[in-house]
């Protein structure tokens, strides 16, 4: 009896403790489930412009005169040639690939999304240190909420029958896709 | 003050303070001396095994999962591909355009036949070329740098 009132209390407040972080990892993982179809940290538009053909110049006044003819005032982070016809030019989060040949530009917009991009970086463990252990603590803490969850009712509609099927249920299923798929 | 407002408060002052300028990935780079991309390039094979720090601007991310960057060198039209172990760095997208130190150690990469027409045929469709597959006939090979840590100007 006393262990139930115990596993109740503690449930109840890991609950409450967890419910942030399963938020932001049920979402990401959603959300990097589909990797295949979109990008799940980034939005990332391209547009195509078209300038006359640019004058062979030296790299910053080419860089110059490139923004000049597109009307861009923004100082750029940098530029680059990879090749004797490319000049990329990089801008806070734009990226612009010069053909010089042609004069034909394609503009890269990247956008973190908003607040997947954050879920992500947690989901995926990507800042490790400290975050590897905190999360670790998170998955025990869902260990012992799963479990718990199973004691809480006495009789018919726990561990006895409902409970017990319910489980079982649960494990099955898992246990047929791997069949399927293996 | 509530104590609401103490939290939002406290989150603010978080966010400014962890606010950094550098973004360390992997491990903590360890070496002080850089070496030239073009070095590198101008010859590989005595470069193959060894620990090099590499300094320039990042002109690519891979988009979908940050397991790769390219690297500007110091001379026109050279670059170095910086390849990681999915998941144990992801550069960020961010950080093109950006300059990045990255440490690890030179790799070759030897491609099929197959591999090297299929990356040729790539390449001309990105440049807007037409692909000859007849001027393909000897397998490629590519060197990288196999990235165990990164320091990026953010």
């Amino acid at each position: 009896m006393k262990i139930r009132k115990w596993l109740r209390i503690l449930h109840r407040d890991i609950g409450y403790l967890g419910v942030g972080l399963t938020v932001v990892f049920a979402v990401s993982g959603i959300a990097v489930n589909h990797i295949n179809d979109w990008n799940p940290n980034y939005s990332i538009e391209n547009s195509i412009t078209k300038i006359d053909v640019v004058p062979n110049l030296d790299g910053e006044e080419m860089v110059k005169h490139v923004l000049n003819e597109l009307k861009i005032s923004e100082k750029p982070n940098g530029w680059h040639r990879t090749s004797p016809q490319r000049l990329q030019i990089f801008l806070e989060g734009i990226t612009l690939d010069v053909n010089l040949k042609n004069g034909h530009i394609v503009q890269e917009k990247i956008e973190p999304r908003f607040m997947l991009r954050a879920f992500n970086i947690l989901h995926l463990n990507e800042p490790k240190k400290a975050w590897t252990w905190f999360s670790d603590l998170y998955a025990v803490s869902l260990l012992f909420l799963a479990i718990s969850g199973v004691f809480f009712l006495k009789g018919k509609k726990g561990w006895k029958w409902r409970g017990t099927w319910m489980v079982a249920i649960g494990v099955v299923i898992p246990y047929l896709f791997l069949l399927y798929y293996s | 003050m509530t104590l609401k407002s103490v939290i939002i408060a406290s989150l603010i002052l978080a966010g400014i303070l962890f606010a950094n300028d550098i973004k360390n990935l992997g491990e903590k780079l360890t070496l002080n001396e850089s070496t030239a991309i073009s070095e590198i390039n101008k010859a590989p094979e005595s470069f193959l095994g060894k620990t090099v720090l590499v300094e320039g601007r990042v002109i690519d991310v891979c988009k979908k999962r940050g397991c790769w960057v390219k690297i500007a060198g110091d001379k026109e039209y050279e670059s170095i591909l910086v390849k990681v172990e999915d998941g144990v760095i992801v550069f960020p997208v961010e950080a093109k355009g950006k300059m990045a130190k990255v440490e690890g150690t030179i790799e070759k990469v030897e491609y099929t036949l197959e591999q090297t027409k299929e990356r040729a045929k790539q390449k001309c469709e990105m440049e807007g070329k037409e692909f000859d597959e007849a001027k393909v006939t000897k397998p490629d090979v590519m060197y990288r740098l196999r990235a165990i840590g990164a320091a990026i100007e953010m």
